[in-house]
């Protein structure tokens, strides 16, 4: 669903992304831990280009993009068959959690109001955000306001959704309802690539996890695998240290 | 630089703006009274287009400044609301597969509004304030007014007193209008 071929990408000459290759299969939940500062969000950004890769190849579904030659319409046509999950939410302030899901039905996808609406509704009980329709952003605490993030990509019924990190900037009492959330798309067969140090998510959800530093692939594989059994030093080591860093 | 991405553009926007905020408008009403019938008269020898020239009012010169004057102040204005909105408020717009169009009518300007309605009402207020000096190039508005009542009947610090009533008044006025949109739009959003 999701394939990425040799990606490169710097930063004012400061390689960031060195050459990745990355698939994510239909339904498959693929997380990515690694350092601050190893490209992880850059990464995910180069996929719906808010951070246009300097070169490597970018497929979505059919929709398939030469980074080097992207034209406009490709751009487009890759967003809108996937959606993103912030790390600050980033919910239109201006609208109301509604109208948040409602945007990408009624603006992007140019659906009719009721059925857009009727939709939106849908999706904002799907997040357990019911009768949190009319509230503003800043009406909403940050569970929820991640909570109508995440509705709002799956109002994009997209292919994919791309999450960066959805839980780092929450209280850790509002972490839990998030990661509910996301489990239960997960389950419905939503394909999603998660970055995250959520381990407990990655070993529950995911299908497969990617070690990622300095702008590379280090190890892939199972959580299992990666988590219990790293066969790389700087995995064993960014292991050892996150999770002493939690206790 | 998010706003102006034509290089050439933003260079011509730069001067422009730098220009008019860095000169007094009474001496820009001077150049647009003075300049512009001579630029009319160079395209009329250029172009043998014909114009009556002496016969434009004085008062559209002074239009001309003021425009030319408050488009400065408003473009830097915006410019300024604009690059308030969070950049994760644009990033959001794209990420949905927004235009730019879609974007910035929808979620950016909206937001770039209220960050702006303080500054606007300031600009439109020096703006009321500054018709005054259109009587330098001998337009009669409200102080010219003042003068000519006043010579009459040389009760020249009431009619000056009675000419600051109403500006004042009038700025109080909008004053008010600005609070009550700012009040409405944040109302609006829940900021209230
Ligand atoms: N817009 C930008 N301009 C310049 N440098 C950037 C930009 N965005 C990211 N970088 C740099 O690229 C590198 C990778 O950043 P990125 O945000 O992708 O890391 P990350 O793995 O997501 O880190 P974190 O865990 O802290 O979120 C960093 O060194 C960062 O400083
Ligand atoms: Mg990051």
């Amino acid at each position: 669903m999701i394939e990425l071929r040799g990606i490169f990408k710097s930063y004012s000459n400061r390689p960031v992304l060195k050459g990745i290759d990355l698939e994510v299969e239909q339904g498959q939940v693929v997380v990515i831990i690694g350092p601050s500062g190893s490209g992880k969000t850059t990464l995910l950004r180069t996929i719906n280009f808010l951070a246009p890769a300097d070169r490597g190849l970018i497929r979505i579904g059919e929709i398939q993009v030469d980074a080097t030659k992207a034209h406009k319409a490709d751009i487009m046509a890759i967003r809108r068959s996937t959606a993103m999950v912030f790390q600050s939410f980033n919910l239109f302030v201006n609208k109301t959690a509604l109208e948040n899901v409602m945007e990408g039905p009624l603006v992007v996808r140019k659906l009719p109001k009721g059925e857009a609406r009727e939709m939106s509704l849908h999706y904002m009980e799907r997040v357990g955000l019911a009768g949190k329709e009319d509230s503003y952003p800043n009406q909403l605490s940050g569970g929820q306001q991640q909570r109508v993030g995440i509705a709002r990509a799956l109002a994009m019924e997209p292919k994919a959704i791309l999450f960066d990190e959805p839980t780092s900037s929450l209280d850790p009492e509002l972490v839990g309802e998030v990661l509910a959330v996301m489990k239960s798309i997960a389950a419905e067969g939503m394909t999603m690539l998660v970055v995250t140090h959520e381990m407990s998510f990655a070993r529950d959800v995911a299908h497969h996890t990617i070690f990622m530093d300095q702008g590379q692939i280090v190890e892939q594989g199972s959580p299992q695998q990666l988590f219990s059994n790293p066969q790389e030093e700087r995995t064993q080591r960014f292991l050892a240290n996150f999770l002493d860093r939690r206790v | 630089m998010r706003i102006y991405k034509v290089p050439v553009l933003r260079h011509i926007v730069g001067f422009y703006t730098s220009f008019i905020r860095g000169t007094p408008l009474l001496v820009q009403i001077y150049l647009a009274y003075y300049g512009l019938p001579l630029m009319l008269k160079a395209l009329e020898a250029s172009y043998g287009w014909r114009f009556d020239i002496s016969g434009i009012p004085a008062i559209y010169y002074v239009y001309v400044a003021y425009s030319i004057n408050t488009g400065a102040y408003l473009t830097e204005t915006i410019r300024g609301a604009i690059e308030a909105v969070d950049i994760g408020q644009f990033e959001a717009a794209q990420s949905i597969g927004m235009t730019s169009q879609q974007m910035y009518l929808r979620i950016i300007l909206p937001q770039a509004f209220l960050v702006a309605l303080p500054n606007l009402g300031n600009t439109i207020i020096s703006l009321i304030k500054d018709t005054s000096l259109a009587f330098s190039v001998t337009v009669i508005e409200l102080i010219a007014q003042a003068k000519l009542t006043a010579a009459r009947n040389l009760r020249f610090f009431e009619v000056y007193i009675a000419a600051a009533a109403i500006y004042w008044l009038t700025c109080i006025v909008l004053e008010h209008i600005v609070r009550l949109a700012e009040r409405y739009a944040k109302r609006k959003r829940g900021l209230a």
